[in-house]
């Protein structure tokens, strides 16, 4: 039995979410390392920053414990995927300086990371303006990423673009690093990634189609490619639509059953996060590849305690159970236990 | 010398206006060290200083920032200091603001000279694959009327998914060069309503055009010359912007030292940080002083603050030690002895001060281990001459130097020879079984010292049980002695002896109890750690004493390679003998000497310090003038 296996465990099926609305909020708080958090008479800011902090550390804590025997390119991808919360920090960090927001409100947005993935947030931090921020972030691993955004800036000159190359810039990363991995671990590797793509690609394609008005060649440009029911030929269809309803239509049918009529993108959303949720758990179960199933566990992890944290955030300011339950993604359906 | 220094806590209570000046002054007097006043939030419930610190913050971060452009000056040693008002920091500030912008300005300025360069480099790349090309390059260039057409590089990374992006607006991609991650590609696609499309995708993938000169296949030296030229005058200019930089860090250096001495006259009221609280017009800092020093503390306060100050200075109660910081005195001698012993960890205030017994158990090892009269003064010497690169490590490496001498004396060796004169003891390899048993009896004594320095310890902090009981406690010692005394008898008489052997089961099942009290679980799991720890504690004690051998075997060794250099040395020719024994000693005085130093300390951590010494202390940290600057 691997450790994934045995972390596996953990994870929350819905009547575990349910019951933790129910758990005496000390209890709740101890479970998941976050002792006293609702008596410091924090503000909802710092409360917010503080159970991210905790349920961060717990994740971090967890990926430590799986990468202790995991080597090479195995132990590379786990950490590559744990990037993704240092990249919310780029980009809190790139947009703060882009709207000249003051020190403190910039670092009170920014997770606390293990020094294997942090940026010298300090440093950053205390740089004047856009240029300086980037120069700084060419002397870090984030070289690439850095080149990549001057160019967007100085062309662009608008934090929308930036964060679209840096989510590029990081699934791209993403499925290199799979493709470094062995031979036997690349199929189950790409079939999970590409559902974790699929799920960052369509409600994307939609927002830079209808939202933002992108023409379908920059749409295409900013898609992730790769993916594993929106191959290529489909998303280059997809990006030459104009409704969302003409979209759908043209989404494979086991995609399409599971979008709730009338389609909208939050709905759209809803959907592929169930599908990536349940590809991820198939492949925790069934997948022969061990760091497969590590990273199967991690991204179901990260999606538990982001409910969690929604419920003790919830519980904690008191709001009505409804606003908790919609917030933490609950099914109506599911009663209290 | 033994003992961390006693340590009082110590509030200050004084007028909100005169923190700054407070801060200071302690600072001066380098004895206090902050400690955060969180007890008092209730009656004391502000912050002060808080706009302060954010001010001094930017303004260090700035001066670190033009620091890596302009060299300062190290701070005079002492300065004439005043309190650094919020107004003169604001100050300092927007006027380093303002330098860090010329700074910012200079940096983003080479930067995009480099990238310019790159990119010319990549245009001459450029030219010379397409001056190789049979083609008219006039048609590259103009508008044309069917056909949208471009020429440049992008990051290689971006090719593949730019090609099929742009392939929706039917463009073709064609690439022809690649080049440091650099990708070189001609683009077109058929004229119309989607150029602005492209436009818009070719920015979001990096895409920078070149100018392909129309005349290259005409006048192709002429071209070179002129992209020559534009080298050179990027050249220039980059000089003419370094010379600027380096005018610019004259005019500017005196007034960013003072600058600089500001930022350490306003550094300790921003240390403070949550030491300091305050109530309306009344403050309180709270931290800790050395006893010894409190009353020149007050005296100094009462003396330079206008309004006078309240000072509560309380012994820390026994409970509250794990929160006082460990003070370990030092002097020249035993400062490098120190920073040793801080590797390792800082002892909890009330413990021990490991440093002399470290000081004098490493030296004595080292000595024993390296016993030769010749590099024993050579190491001395070495120490000596290079005094300035080692610094603070000097006393420690003429301390080893001159320990190397002393059993050098007492082994009759000088560079390996044995003969030149009469050991005072004997010479190491004339009898190996006594100087192993040498080596154990030091080690027994070294372990029964460990083991009173923790019991010694335990006590101080309260833990009885732990003091008795515990690895290392006085039922673990006692079973250790009564061990060693009963296989001594054994060795001696051949019978272990009825005192020995009762005391060892006696002390041996006390140890069980005790592991079986202590341990929390299952009565079948209870019992198994309980019994495989007693057992290790045994197991412990014996591989640690054993470890100490190696002092001996060192010396043996020592003597060993000295015999093998000579035998060598012998094989050879009167200046090949003279260089294989000078090549020989130096050898064994580098990479024996490396070794040596390696073993004694890994004897003094591993078998000693984990033994007795937790080393989670806090260190004093006192409030001071930052003189070495802000680095």
């Amino acid at each position: 039995m691997t450790r994934a296996a045995v972390m596996a465990g953990q994870l929350l099926d819905e009547s575990d979410v349910v019951t933790l609305l129910h758990t005496p909020l000390a209890q709740l708080e101890k479970q998941f390392g976050l002792e006293g958090i609702s008596d410091r008479g924090l503000s909802e800011a710092e409360l917010n920053r503080a159970i991210e902090r905790g349920l961060i550390t717990t994740l971090m804590n967890e990926l430590s414990i799986l990468l202790r025997p995991a080597k090479g390119s195995a132990r590379d991808i786990l950490i590559y995927w744990s990037r993704k919360f240092e990249l919310y920090n780029l980009k809190a960090l790139i947009r703060g300086k882009l709207h000249d927001l003051p020190y403190e409100q910039i670092r009170e947005s920014l997770h606390i990371l293990p020094s294997l993935i942090s940026l010298p947030h300090e440093q950053l931090l205390r740089t004047e303006d856009i240029p300086e921020l980037l120069r700084q972030l060419e002397q870090t691993p984030y070289e690439g990423i850095a080149n990549q955004a001057r160019r967007v800036f100085e062309e662009k000159n608008e934090p929308f673009s930036l964060d679209a190359t840096i989510d590029q810039r990081y699934y791209t990363g993403l499925l290199k690093h799979a493709r470094a991995c062995d031979i036997v671990d690349q199929p189950p590797l790409l079939r999970l990634i590409g559902s974790l793509i699929d799920r960052q690609n369509l409600p994307w394609l939609l927002r830079y189609r209808l939202n933002y008005k992108l023409s379908p060649t920059e749409t295409y440009y900013l898609m992730v490619p790769s993916g594993r029911q929106l191959q290529p030929d489909l998303l280059k269809r997809l990006v030459n639509m104009q409704e969302i309803e003409q979209i759908v239509d043209a989404l494979p049918a086991s995609l399409k059953e599971q979008i709730t009529e009338p389609a909208t993108i939050m709905g759209i959303e809803l959907a592929m996060a169930e599908r990536m949720t349940h590809q991820a758990r198939r492949c925790l179960m069934f997948s022969p590849s061990a760091v497969t199933r590590s990273l199967a566990y991690m991204m179901l992890r990260e999606l538990d305690l982001k409910r969690v944290f929604a419920i003790i955030q919830g519980r904690v300011l008191k709001l009505n159970e409804q606003l908790i339950r919609q917030a933490a993604d609950i099914n109506p359906e599911v009663l209290s236990v | 010398m033994f003992k961390p220094l006693p340590m009082k806590q110590v509030m200050i209570q004084l007028l909100l206006e005169d923190l700054p000046q407070a801060s200071l002054t302690l600072a001066e007097l380098g004895s206090f060290s902050p400690y955060s006043a969180e007890k008092y939030a209730d009656d004391f419930p502000n912050i002060p200083g808080n706009h302060y610190r954010n001010i001094y913050h930017q303004a260090r971060s700035r001066l670190q920032k033009i620091e890596g452009h302009i060299q300062l000056a190290r701070p005079a040693a002492s300065l004439t200091t005043h309190v650094i008002s919020e107004t003169e920091l604001t100050q300092t500030n927007e006027w380093l603001g303002e330098v860090w912008e010329r700074c910012s300005a200079y940096e983003e300025h080479f930067r995009r000279l480099t990238d310019e360069a790159h990119m010319l480099t990549q245009l001459e790349q450029a030219l010379n694959n397409f001056a190789t090309l049979n083609i008219d390059l006039t048609l590259l260039h103009g508008e044309r009327l069917f056909l949208d057409l471009h020429i440049g590089i992008l990051p290689s990374a971006n090719v593949q998914q730019l090609k099929e992006a742009i392939g929706l607006a039917n463009y073709l991609l064609f690439s022809y060069m690649e080049n440091a991650g650099q990708t070189h590609v001609i683009i077109l696609g058929p004229k119309g309503t989607r150029e602005n499309e492209l436009s818009s995708v070719l920015d979001t993938a990096g895409f920078h055009a070149l100018e392909i000169p129309p005349e290259l296949h005409d006048e192709p030296e002429r071209i070179r010359h002129d992209l020559e030229l534009r080298h050179l005058s990027l050249d220039k200019e980059k000089q003419q912007r370094e010379a600027a930089m380096l005018a610019c860090a004259d005019e500017l250096r005196s007034q960013l030292e003072q600058c600089r001495d500001i930022l350490i006259m306003a550094e300790p009221f921003v240390t403070i940080e949550d030491a300091a609280r305050s109530v309306g017009d009344l403050a309180i800092i709270t931290g800790w002083v050395p006893e010894k020093v409190v009353k020149q503390v007050e005296a100094k306060l009462r003396s330079i603050l206008p309004i006078p100050v309240s000072i509560t200075a309380v012994t820390p109660r026994r409970e509250e030690h794990s929160l006082v910081p460990t003070f370990l005195p030092t002097n020249w001698l035993t400062a490098p002895f120190s920073s040793l012993v801080k590797q390792y960890g800082v002892p909890r205030y009330g413990e021990i001060n490991p440093t002399l017994v470290f000081a004098i158990s490493f030296i004595a090892m080292f000595g024993m281990m390296f016993g030769d009269v010749g590099h024993g003064l050579v190491i001395a010497l070495a120490a000596w001459i290079g005094r300035s690169r080692l610094k603070s490590f000097t006393p420690f490496a003429i301390c080893a130097g001159l320990s190397a001498t002393l059993f050098g004396l007492l082994y009759g060796s000088l560079f390996g020879y044995e003969h030149l004169f009469h050991a005072i003891w004997l010479p190491p390899l004339s009898d190996p079984l006594y100087m192993l048993s040498m080596a154990l009896l030091w080690g027994i004594g070294f372990m029964v010292i460990i083991s009173l320095l923790f019991i010694h310890n335990r006590l101080v902090s309260g833990e009885l049980s732990r003091a008795l009981f515990d690895t290392n406690g006085v039922v673990s010692i006692t079973f250790y002695l009564s061990v060693l005394g009963g296989v001594y008898n054994l060795y001696q008489t051949g019978s272990f002896g009825v005192v020995p052997a009762s005391m060892s089961i006696i002390t041996l099942l006390a140890l069980l109890a005790f592991k079986l009290i202590e341990t929390h679980a299952t009565p079948g799991e209870r019992m198994l750690v309980a019994t495989i720890e007693t057992f290790e504690t045994l197991t412990g004690y014996i591989s640690n004493t054993l470890s100490f051998l190696r002092v001996a075997a060192f010396s043996l060794n020592h003597v060993a390679l000295a015999i093998a250099v000579f035998t060598l040395a012998d094989m050879m020719g009167e200046t090949g003998h003279w260089l294989m024994v000078i090549g020989g000693n130096l050898f064994i005085l580098i990479l024996e000497g490396a070794i040596v130093t390696i073993q004694a300390l890994r004897l003094e951590y591993y078998e000693g310090f984990s033994r007795f010494f937790s080393g989670d202390g806090k260190e004093f940290t006192p409030l001071k003038l930052s003189l070495e600057g802000l680095k």
